[in-house]
């Protein structure tokens, strides 16, 4: 289970903690004052009272120990910034997703360390983009794989020693044996880019790649479990 | 006799088609500013005013030639029927009969034919004197040549381009707006040549009687001098006249600057209009628009999307900064309140606006802009920014298709994109088009090559495409597993080999975005061709 430190309060705070699956994330809402604390107990959760400016108390939250994921999600880019900076320094693996009210910030941010920049009017102004100029798609999307539907996107590393090593992705045939989609396959030697399986059709998976897959997320958890249970010796 | 048949004309023109239909025609031809129709007639005209004029001064120095009469000739007749027509549009006389032969059946009195009479003609008389039917006849009585003494009046042809020319009525109606002041204004520049008039008569007629010799000299000199001319034929001799010159060189000044101010002052208040008119002329050339509701950040990056993607659109702001900033930007904006019938009317909402986005940071006035659209326009589509979630179905309730919220869309991406950042930003490259790779649909039409047949025959891999399922709405489907419901139909993912595609079905389909295309085309040719009604 991995372990979120959300920092601020704000709809996006609330709303991200609505949608993030309890079996699979676990959280810590960290909140400026005690009225906000009222307010965040009103919506039914928890939170700690820390001034983000002290480096020990974001330390005692477990920001460069237990704590995997900080959402810095202050409605101030300067805080968001401040928070930034601080976590980078503690934890070089943090994974930092900001979100940011001025879009000149947004550069400030990644300089800062972050990870993930996050523009809710750029997100809402591109979906309703989307909605304009592919309903159907949108729709489909919407209701199956962004979260309303048990269909899920999910990244699917291959272990070491996997049977899967030295397949070729066009002899995988997931749609059939697994009711899966593969989408494609980010090889791990040429870095984060995805390739698209229609077009690469010949190319030999090896371990650390990882597999980008569409499907119903029990079928997604029963390949997982069986390429991790099944290794070459 | 004469009242059974004008009872009959008046019913036959309340009852008819093709007398409402050649009413309605002409109308479209003269009065409508929306036609297409009005826009050509007006370019036509106004190529034959231009023309007729170049030949009326081309007759000064040369005879006309056959052509130019039969042309003149043919114009007026033009002119003549226009102003009959415009007359007849101006009202409708039968009407007014029928009006009070109602009246005089109730009351059980004979019909007034004189009073009946009168009216009419006093409605077409005020048609008559309407500044710009006053402009056309002046235009048509120069042509004949028994009146000669109309021939000065030439001019007014060109006055008559004040119909045809949307910036000159505009300007026209500037000079209407401040005709308070202008009259204000004429009636103390009156008063000035006045004084100046018998001034300069008084002190220079007697001294300088060369120079002066009557009362039109006089009035002449003071308009030059009123106006800071000056030509300096007729120059005061005397220090009386030269004083009468002084005062009416620096009251002209002052005139002169009241004058400017009041023109200016009146433009800068029409400006809008004028931006709005070219904005409307501009629109009228698309085949489809957008109705961009509010400026704000999420109109922004909407607006921006469509200008990347090409596609025009309109933007409705009440607030100064966002229009200004949006006009900055190069975009087609109007300065006004979006929730206001007329704006929406005048941008397009009834006729070539194919969908309306409410995106201010207001819920209420995304609501109110929400249910006008939709009481102006029923099929339209409504996409509406709701930014508290208690309002959603406030919005749906309004006549909304979709309701977005900004902070939960975001939150759904953030919480879709921690665990797996490089699956998540290859489906959204994919929805966005930014790769060559891109997610479509694809329909099955009745009698093309893919309609009956089994998806294993589709022979997707072949081709480099990929199915991702099915969008059907077709009961026979439902065997099925895998199925997601969506608004009103199912999406089946990943079907199996034997699902046999059905007329309307929706292939959800990801690949190149040349491999789509050239697949469509297939399944477009592949189509039985509809027979010519």
């Amino acid at each position: 289970m991995k372990r979120i430190a959300v920092f601020g309060y704000s709809v996006m705070s609330l709303e991200v903690i609505k949608q993030l699956n309890e079996e699979q994330y676990s959280y810590v809402f960290i909140v400026k004052n005690k009225a906000e604390a009222l307010l965040v107990a009103e919506q039914g959760f928890d939170s700690k009272i820390i001034d983000f400016r002290n480096d020990e108390a974001i330390k005692s939250v477990g920001i460069g120990e237990n704590i995997d994921i900080l959402f810095c999600f202050y409605p101030t880019d300067s805080d968001n910034v401040f928070l930034t900076i601080s976590a980078r320094a503690l934890d070089n693996e943090l994974t930092i997703i900001a979100i940011v009210d001025d879009p000149e910030s947004a550069e400030k941010l990644l300089a800062a360390g972050a990870n993930k920049i996050i523009d809710p009017y750029e997100i809402c102004g591109r979906k309703t983009y989307d909605m304009l100029a592919k309903p159907d798609i949108t729709d489909v999307l919407d209701h199956t794989v962004f979260g309303r539907h048990d269909l899920h996107i999910a990244q699917i590393e291959i272990p070491k020693n996997s049977s899967l090593a030295q397949t070729k992705t066009g002899t995988l045939l997931l749609a059939g044996s697994y009711n899966l989609i593969l989408i494609g396959v980010v090889d791990k030697v040429s870095g984060d880019t995805l390739h698209f399986v229609m077009d690469e059709k010949e190319h030999t998976l090896s371990s650390g790649d990882v597999l980008v897959v569409l499907g119903p997320a029990s079928d997604i958890k029963a390949f997982k479990e069986e390429i991790e249970a099944v290794t070459s010796i | 006799m004469l009242t059974q048949l004008v009872f009959a004309l008046v019913t036959f023109q309340q009852h008819s088609s093709t007398y409402k239909k050649t009413k309605r025609f002409f109308y479209h031809l003269l009065e409508d500013s929306e036609s297409r129709l009005k826009s050509r007639f007006d370019k036509a005209m106004i190529m034959s005013v231009l023309y007729s004029v170049f030949l009326l001064i081309d007759e000064v120095d040369t005879p006309a030639s056959n052509f130019e009469k039969i042309f003149e000739h043919l114009l007026i007749a033009l002119f003549i029927l226009e102003y009959l027509l415009r007359a007849w549009l101006y009202n409708d006389a039968h009407h007014i009969i029928l009006t009070h032969h109602a009246k005089s059946l109730y009351l059980n009195r004979p019909m007034q034919w004189g009073k009946v009479a009168k009216i009419i003609i006093a409605k077409k008389i005020e048609y008559m004197l309407t500044p710009l039917a006053i402009i056309d006849l002046l235009a048509i009585l120069p042509s004949f040549r028994s009146l000669t003494l109309f021939r000065a009046l030439l001019i007014f042809r060109l006055f008559k381009l004040f119909r045809y020319f949307k910036s000159l009525r505009l300007f026209a109606e500037i000079i209407e707006a401040k005709r308070f002041e202008l009259y204000t204004l004429a009636v103390f520049l009156g008063f000035l040549i006045f004084i100046g008039t018998v001034g300069i008569y008084l002190f220079e007629h007697a001294a300088n009687g060369q120079q002066v010799r009557n009362l039109f000299d006089a009035v002449y000199w003071s308009i030059v001098t009123v106006t800071s001319v000056g030509y300096g034929d007729i120059a005061p001799q005397t220090t009386g006249g030269r004083l009468v010159a002084i005062g009416l060189i620096l009251t002209g000044f002052g005139v002169l600057s009241f004058l400017i101010s009041i023109i200016v002052s009146a433009v800068n208040d029409k400006m809008n209009d004028l931006r709005e008119n070219s904005i409307y002329a501009e629109l009228k050339g698309y085949k489809s628009f957008v109705i961009i509701c509010g400026f704000g950040r999420v109109g922004q990056h909407i607006a921006k999307q469509l200008e990347k993607h090409k596609q025009h659109f309109i933007i409705i702001d009440n607030n100064a900064v966002n229009a200004m900033n949006a006009r900055r930007l190069g975009y087609l904006v109007i300065h006004d309140d979006a929730s206001k019938n007329d704006v929406l009317i005048n941008a397009g909402i009834k006729q070539k606006a194919s969908a309306v986005l409410c995106t201010t940071g207001d819920d209420v006035v995304n609501v109110y802009i929400t249910l006008t659209s939709r009481y102006l326009n029923p099929s339209i589509r409504i996409i509406s920014r709701a930014n508290h979630p208690q309002n959603v179905n406030k919005l749906y309730q309004a006549g909304a298709d979709n309701v977005i919220q900004p902070f939960e869309i975001a939150a759904l991406v953030v919480a879709q994109y921690i665990g797996k950042p490089v699956a998540f930003e290859a489906i959204l490259g994919v929805i966005r088009e930014e790769k060559q790779f891109i997610m479509e649909t694809l329909a099955v039409c009745a009698g093309s090559m893919i309609d009956g047949i089994p998806i294993a025959e589709l022979n997707f891999e072949h081709r480099k495409l990929m199915l991702i399922g099915v969008v059907s709405a077709n009961p026979t489907h439902q065997k099925h597993k895998n199925s997601y419901a969506l608004k009103k139909q199912q999406f089946y993912f990943n079907p199996p080999p034997f699902f046999i595609l059905q007329p309307d079905d929706l292939l959800v389909v990801l690949g190149r975005d040349i491999g789509i295309a050239y697949y469509r085309e297939q399944l477009k040719n592949s189509r039985p061709k509809e027979p010519k009604r």
